[in-house]
């Protein structure tokens, strides 16, 4: 039994989550079990991802190879298990174990009804899933089955939440992700044209051959490519549909969505760009100077963009953009320091982008109110919360002893070494960029009290009036008659009880145990990566050497 | 001019496939109308099945059974058409979540116009800041 | 060799039981931060005097790549001394000051943990370290700056940190690069960078400056330290005149003469301007310091000029320049942080921040204006003060070195700073009283106390200059052995 199971782990890891997923709404009645489940599921995964990142590790070289349905290479799918995939396995995995139990007995109020609380499990398991096949395959159109069905589960979590607000924004990432999906089935499709094959290693034999014949083509399935997992990774011209997505979303759905999800679509642009595509043909397309460039752009346009937020949450998905720049960079800089370094913040920013948004949720649910300069004094009633968001802050921005500032290091280091000294220098200024958009936070939450917070807002409003009254003066300019009718009245007055149905502010405190350990876990981890970098650095190195060297 | 013709003519089916393609993108981009976005991503996505499955096609083959009395058979690659299958069921899938979720917003705000959403979204949020005033 | 460990330590402890007091505890709360300000003194001098004697106080942890170390040199236990020592002082004038203020409990805490990171730059032992503690110490003054919570107090925050946190960026870049030719050894094993040749050498070294510069208040980076007086007077006096710009200035004399080194550092072609560098911070800080009305941010200004006196020493890459650098780093705190108390005392009594409204001042508080005078004199550098001295021998440094002109430089300075300060003095004695003092009681005694005590120090070291002298005597042979 134990034989059968080591010798079919990869497999299990992507089955498991996605099975026990989709069993989970026929116990909807006993919430309890079904959250216990979903935490089993996740154990799993770990105990999984660990016993397959020591394999893998101690296997020095060769990667483990698993044929799905015994099926030899050009004909069945394969799952590889290399560093990378194990390096991005025990990411999603120790990030998403905090996420569920942060998620049990606290998401009903949120999401509303057992029924509606079992199918967000069943969406998170899918997308936990999902992300786990994304790290193993080694197949061009199982890694499009997967990215489909990562889609649909986190287009379904943003919609989770019960306001109309969430679905809008919910509509609009399903069709701008759809059209990434277009994008990319169609990358894919060229490239089976071709070169005839779906497996990634065969692809690439393929397209080596024959790329001097067909550069068009090539360069065609790459742009595609790019876009595409681009569009779905939100680097920067293409973020438009996050901001909305990831603040509209539940708490624990937004800390998956900007720690996990966008991440797993970098991993599988990763794997086109450098395993399928190759690094030569990278720098003959001139595609890693594309992704420096963009990743540039993101890191100060994110960063500039999250400056005026006023909601929380929305501040913190413009930081999304931004440290998703970071890693675009990473992967541009065709340097083993670099990539590493990209693979590094990826897992610290998956850590501390969690932790950024449960304990932001977690004020946010505890006190109904959703804008910064209205969490005033939070630090006194929420401590702990307060704590753990602050920890993640300086993690964000790259304090030394905080898992980031390993990250930023290997980053500067391997912008060093590709010669160019402008990404260095955005590199620092995203930092203090960083460090202005976050600091008012920590600010208001531990040394101002909330007289003085209104004080001061009287007088900001003053100067000059917040975006919130902007956008709604631009809406009177906008309004027609017909807008006035009764009806609308009586919809906008529905719309405003649901977004005031809050919990009383009185009883502010910090949240139950379990959103407490999951709290700790990920400070833990950032702390931990930031301490001790020593093994998941060197597992990154040889990720990164593996996808700069090998080929 | 004239090759160039005869290549577009031989090689029709990709030819549609971009046409679509860009049908779609533009129906997506420029119609507010949520049905019609949802249609435009519909278009795209058939694009790219044409494409793919145009490519597991050879004119004048037969279909990949093994013919025992005709050795020198050409067969079609069928492994495009399969894969599309679960491409069409991806769509399917995709479709059915984007109408559940126009009914919602249809529910909340009484129009499926996306423009019009958002005007209303705004007098809410303006609302609600007069509120807290 | 635990010494410096504890050291550094007990600032940090000291802090965080300092959080835990309960609310009502004043004197509870003021004994704890007694006791642990003068643990970390106690500690600080312990491990000096093993440096002094020449012994190992390394500790050091590994983690990966990156090691972690404390082992001062000369260089640091002299830095260590003079930020733990003045730490007491500042306690203890804080029990007066801070009595009738709001959130003592987060101002004692903070001031206790900048204790910590400021030892913890003094004791690092490798560049990782340095900035490690350079960093911490930016976040940890970051409250005591916002602590009247104004919206004045919060911009003059960010400012800080906006600063600071991009100064700390350029050194972050220059640590990466010198790490990639050299590794991360300690200090005390010699320059860093001896032995590395490289094109970008220059660049490195002004990299280095820029980011410490930031601290240090050299000029066009100075622009936080003014805003940053917003903070109460303690902090202003011993942070943002001594422990965090005493940081910067630290970071700027490893960087020259233990990363690079005296010799290397002599035969960059940028190094013939950096004494001119610091020389414009001299004169213009102090020029800038002569229009400002409001006493504190006259004080700021004199600081940037102060600081540059330290910098111009340590540029001149001799070992009289750097003897002088040295005497001015230990005795030229002792006068600064008389003025700002005095300034302090002023406000608290009678409540006037602005020079131009302290006329007749001396009257109500003579023994106060007596000290400020005292101090003044210090500033423009007059015998019977310790600061004569470090002045002293960075003239004979530049002289030594063959730069006569910054001898000049200091002169003109030292007869700026008089324009600054002794008309205040003189008018504080001579001038109508316009304006009503509040009764004293044991607050005054409190914050005038340590004030004394620090002017009978300055003239006590400055008639008998060999009390100091040893320390800077063993940094300058330390370096150029």
């Amino acid at each position: 039994m134990t034989a059968m199971i080591a010798d079919n782990l990869p497999v299990l890891v992507i089955i498991v989550p996605l099975f026990i997923g989709i069993v989970l709404p026929v116990f909807a009645r006993r919430l309890r079990l079904v959250e216990g489940m979903v935490v089993l599921a996740e154990a799993l995964g770990l105990v999984g991802a660990g016993f397959l990142a020591y394999m893998v590790v101690t296997r020095k070289g060769a990667d483990w190879i698993y044929q799905v349905g015994g099926w030899p290479a050009p004909w069945g799918i394969e799952l590889t298990a290399n560093s990378l995939a194990v390096f991005f396995l025990a990411v999603v995995m120790v990030v998403s174990l905090p996420i569920a139990l942060f998620t049990i007995g606290n998401l009903r109020q949120e999401v509303g009804g057992n029924m509606r609380t079992a199918r967000f499990y069943t969406l998170f398991l899918l997308l936990v899933g999902s992300l786990a096949g994304m790290a193993l395959t080694n197949d061009l159109f199982n890694t499009y089955v997967l990215v489909e069905v990562a889609t649909l589960s986190c287009c379904g979590l943003v919609s989770s939440h019960g306001t109309p607000r969430a679905a809008e924004a919910a509509f609009n990432y399903l069709i701008l992700a759809t059209l990434a999906s277009s994008l990319v089935v169609s990358g894919i499709g060229f490239i089976y044209v071709i070169t005839g094959h779906l497996n990634m290693g065969f692809a690439s034999q393929g397209l080596e051959q024959i790329w001097q014949a067909k550069p068009h083509a090539v360069w065609i399935a790459i742009s595609f490519v790019l876009v595409g997992f681009g569009l779905k990774s939100a680097i920067f011209p293409l973020h438009i549909w996050l901001p909305d997505a990831h603040s509209s979303a539940p708490s624990p759905a937004s800390a998956v969505l900007s720690g996990l999800a966008v991440k797993g679509y970098m991993i599988c642009l990763l794997k086109f760009l450098y395993v399928v595509f190759g690094p030569d043909l990278m720098k003959e397309f001139s595609v890693d100077r594309i992704l420096v460039l963009a990743g540039m752009t993101a890191i100060i346009c994110g960063s500039v963009m999250a400056l005026p937020q006023n909601n929380l949450k929305r501040r913190l998905a413009f930081s999304t953009v931004a440290q998703v720049g970071y890693i675009y960079l990473g992967f541009g800089l065709m340097d083993i320091n670099g990539l590493a370094g990209a693979l590094f913040y990826l897992a610290s920013h998956a850590a501390i982008k969690s932790a950024l948004f449960l304990s932001a949720g977690a004020m946010i649910s505890a006190t109904g109110k959703k804008k910064i300069s209205e969490l005033a004094g939070i630090g006194r009633k929420m401590p702990l919360t307060a704590s753990v968001f602050t920890a993640a802050s300086l993690g964000l921005i790259g304090i030394p002893l905080f898992s980031g500032f390993i990250g930023k290091w290997y980053l500067i280091a391997g912008s060093l070494d590709s010669g160019d000294f402008l990404p260095t220098i955005i590199i620092i200024a995203g930092s203090v960029l960083c460090a202005a958009y976050l600091f008012p936070v920590i600010r208001v939450a531990w040394f101002e009290s909330p007289q003085q917070a209104e004080q001061v807002n009287a007088e900001q409003q003053a100067e000059q009036p917040d975006s919130a009254a902007q956008e709604g003066s631009r809406g009177i300019a906008l309004q027609d008659e017909e807008m006035h009718s009764g009806q609308q009245v009586q919809q906008t007055a529905v719309y405003q009880n649901v977004q005031e149905n809050t919990p009383p502010g009185n009883q502010v405190k910090d949240p139950g145990t379990a959103q407490k350990l999951a709290l700790i876990l990920l400070t833990a981890v950032i702390f931990i990566l930031g301490i001790m970098p020593g093994p998941f650095i060197a597992l990154a190195k040889r990720a990164a050497a593996e996808l700069l060297m090998l080929r | 001019m004239k090759a160039l013709l005869e290549k577009l003519i031989i090689n029709y089916p990709y030819f549609f496939a971009v046409v679509l393609f860009a049908i779609g993108v533009l129906t997506v981009l420029t119609r507010s109308n949520l049905f019609k976005k949802l249609l435009g991503i519909n278009i795209m996505g058939s694009a790219g099945f044409i494409l793919f499955i145009a490519s597991g096609n050879i004119r004048g083959g037969v279909e990949p059974i093994l013919h025992t009395s005709d050795h020198e058979a050409v067969y079609v690659n069928p492994l495009p058409s399969a894969l599309m299958l679960t491409g069409i069921v991806v769509s399917v899938s995709v479709t059915a979540f984007a109408l559940s979720l126009i009914i919602r917003l249809y529910k909340e705000y009484g129009t499926t116009d996306a423009q019009r959403i958002a005007r209303m979204r705004n007098e809410v949020k303006k609302i609600d800041s007069n509120d807290r005033r | 060799m635990l010494y410096a460990l504890l050291a550094i330590l007990s600032g940090a402890a000291g802090g965080l039981i300092v959080f835990l007091t309960p609310k009502g505890s004043r004197r509870l709360r003021s004994i704890i931060t007694l006791l642990f300000a003068a643990s970390g003194a106690v500690f600080s001098w312990l491990t000096a005097l093993s440096v002094f004697a020449g012994k190992s106080v390394r500790i050091g942890f590994e983690f990966g790549e990156l090691a972690w170390s404390f082992d001062p040199d000369p260089l640091g236990a002299v830095f260590g001394l003079i930020a733990s020592t003045l730490w007491l002082f500042a306690t203890v004038y804080s029990f007066g000051y801070m009595a009738e203020k709001k959130r003592q409990r987060i101002y004692y805490a903070f001031f206790l943990i900048s204790l910590s990171a400021t030892v913890g730059v003094a004791f690092a032992g490798n560049l990782i370290t340095l900035y490690l503690f350079y960093e911490l110490l930016t976040l940890a003054t970051y409250p005591l700056v916002i602590h009247e919570r104004s919206p004045e107090a919060a911009r003059a925050g960010t400012k800080y940190i906006m600063y600071n946190l991009s100064g700390a960026g350029a050194i972050l870049i220059a640590i990466i690069i010198t790490y990639r030719f050299a590794g991360n050894p300690d200090f005390i094993e010699g320059p860093v960078l001896a032995g590395v040749e490289t094109p970008v050498m220059g660049w490195l070294l002004v990299m280095f400056i820029v980011g410490f510069g930031v601290k240090a208040a050299i000029m066009p980076l100075h622009r936080w330290l003014p805003s940053a007086m917003v903070a109460p007077t303690p902090v202003s006096a011993l942070l943002h005149a001594v422990a965090v710009v005493y940081a910067g200035v630290f970071g700027v004399i490893r960087v020259v003469y233990s990363v690079f080194g005296h010799e290397l550092a002599g035969q960059m072609s940028i190094s013939p301007i950096l004494p001119w560098v610091a020389a414009f911070s001299i004169l213009a800080g102090v020029i800038v310091a002569l229009r400002q009305d409001v006493l504190k941010r006259r004080l700021a200004y004199q600081t940037v000029s102060h600081l540059s006196y330290i910098l111009l020493g340590a540029f001149t890459l001799e070992p009289w320049g750097l003897a002088g650098a040295m005497m001015q780093m230990i005795t030229y705190p002792f006068m600064k942080m008389t003025l700002f108390f005095c300034a302090g005392i002023i406000a608290e009594q009678t409540g006037e921040t602005r020079i131009s409204r302290m006329k007749g001042v001396g009257r109500e508080l003579p023994w106060t204006m007596a000290a400020f005078t005292a101090a003044a004199l210090g500033m423009v550098g007059m015998l019977p003060m310790s600061t004569f001295w470090g002045k002293y021998y960075l003239m004979k440094g530049s002289v030594a070195g063959g730069m006569w002109p910054f001898a000049v430089v200091l002169a003109v300075s030292g007869l700026i700073n008089a324009a600054c300060f002794i008309p205040v003095a003189v008018e504080a004695f001579r001038g109508d009283k316009i304006q009503s003092c509040r009764e004293k009681d044991t607050r005054t005694v409190w914050m005038f106390a340590p004030t004394a005590l620090l002017v009978v120090i300055a003239v006590v070291t400055g008639l008998v200059p060999g009390i100091v002298w040893p320390g800077a005597e063993a940094v300058t042979d330390w370096f150029f052995r």
